[in-house]
């Protein structure tokens, strides 16, 4: 016969895919349940029971912790992922136009060698496409971070507005011959989509992310 | 709403159960074809919780395990009935359109 807490303990281990708030909330009904339903003699976990468990705690730790009826906190979060898309966009047009902008380039200035577009590559495409990538993560991160209820994106977003405006100030006002068109119109995108981002953060109640308390 | 979450809440309806009460209420009332793991429904109910259409009513300790009973919140009748309707309108059509005005043959 197998030990009961040998089966417990299994379940312990597979339950730590779970928010530990979420464990010391539901841990021991769970348990209770899991243990109960075990078929005679089961010495460790199912398969399909570990799978549950693993999937379940993925959904609760990626899924938004504010209620539905928060319509900004929603509204936030889809903007947080139209900036992920636009942004991913963005990196795939810097890198698609650029002979786009190097034969423009040579239309402006004849005399631009070699030497000068690869120095052009290393100080501005490059750059531009890691930030691009670091930018997606960090609207990935922002969305996340709004549906749990975080205070630091009402920081972070206008930040980030605020950089990529004066990004873009700076694009049109000093660097239009080296910027794309395609580049600017996802710049000036991606900043509208922040503005209306750092508005509905700021329009979002406090986020109630806790339990209520048993009557 | 997604099934599991409408079943969820029809098992909810008539009165208060605890989890292994709602799994078995789920697959009675889906005539066996939906069957609740542990995971799935703590999951479901967490979000439930959260949005305001289940609350905790009553907590037990049986055999030195813990046993907490949820019921439906004022809100959670409201939506679970607005999504029954909804499903009984689309079903009515669906037998309209197919000649069986009645519903299906038995």
């Amino acid at each position: 016969m197998s030990d009961p807490g040998v089966l417990e303990r299994g379940y312990r281990r597979w339950l730590r895919w779970y928010p530990r708030s979420f464990r010391a909330e539901y841990e021991a009904e769970i348990l209770a349940l899991l243990t109960d339903g075990a078929m005679a003699g089961q010495g460790r976990p199912a398969p399909r029971e570990c799978l549950d468990l693993v999937l379940s705690a993925l959904r609760v730790r990626l899924r938004p912790r504010v209620a539905r009826s928060e319509r900004s906190v929603f509204a936030a979060i889809r903007a947080m992922w139209i900036g992920t898309a636009v942004e991913l966009v963005t990196v795939v047009t810097l890198v698609a136009t650029m002979s786009a902008v190097r034969a423009h380039t040579l239309d402006q200035d004849p005399g631009f060698t070699a030497h000068q577009w690869h120095a052009t590559v290393s100080a501005r495409f490059e750059p531009n496409v890691i930030g691009g990538l670091v930018a997606i993560g960090f609207w990935i991160c922002m969305a996340w971070s709004i549906g749990r209820g975080h205070r630091w994106p009402k920081v972070a977003l206008p930040m980030f507005f605020a950089l990529n405006l004066f990004g873009l100030l700076d694009g049109v006002l000093h660097d239009a011959a080296a910027t794309s068109r395609p580049d600017l119109a996802a710049a000036f995108v991606l900043c509208l989509v922040e503005l209306v981002g750092v508005v509905l953060v700021f329009r979002a109640k406090a986020a109630t992310c806790g339990y209520p308390p048993l009557p | 709403m997604q099934e599991a979450t409408f079943l969820i809440l029809t098992a909810l309806a008539s009165g208060s159960q605890h989890g292994y009460g709602i799994i078995s209420d789920v697959e009675a009332i889906s005539n066996g074809r939906v069957r609740l793991r542990a995971g799935t429904l703590y999951s479901a109910l967490e979000r439930l919780r959260v949005d305001g259409l289940v609350r905790v009513d009553r907590e037990e300790v049986v055999e030195s395990r813990l046993r907490r009973y949820y019921r439906l919140t004022a809100e959670g009748k409201r939506q679970l009935a607005a999504e029954a309707s909804r499903l009984q309108a689309d079903a009515a059509t669906a037998f309209d359109r197919l000649g069986l005005a009645g519903g299906p043959a038995r």
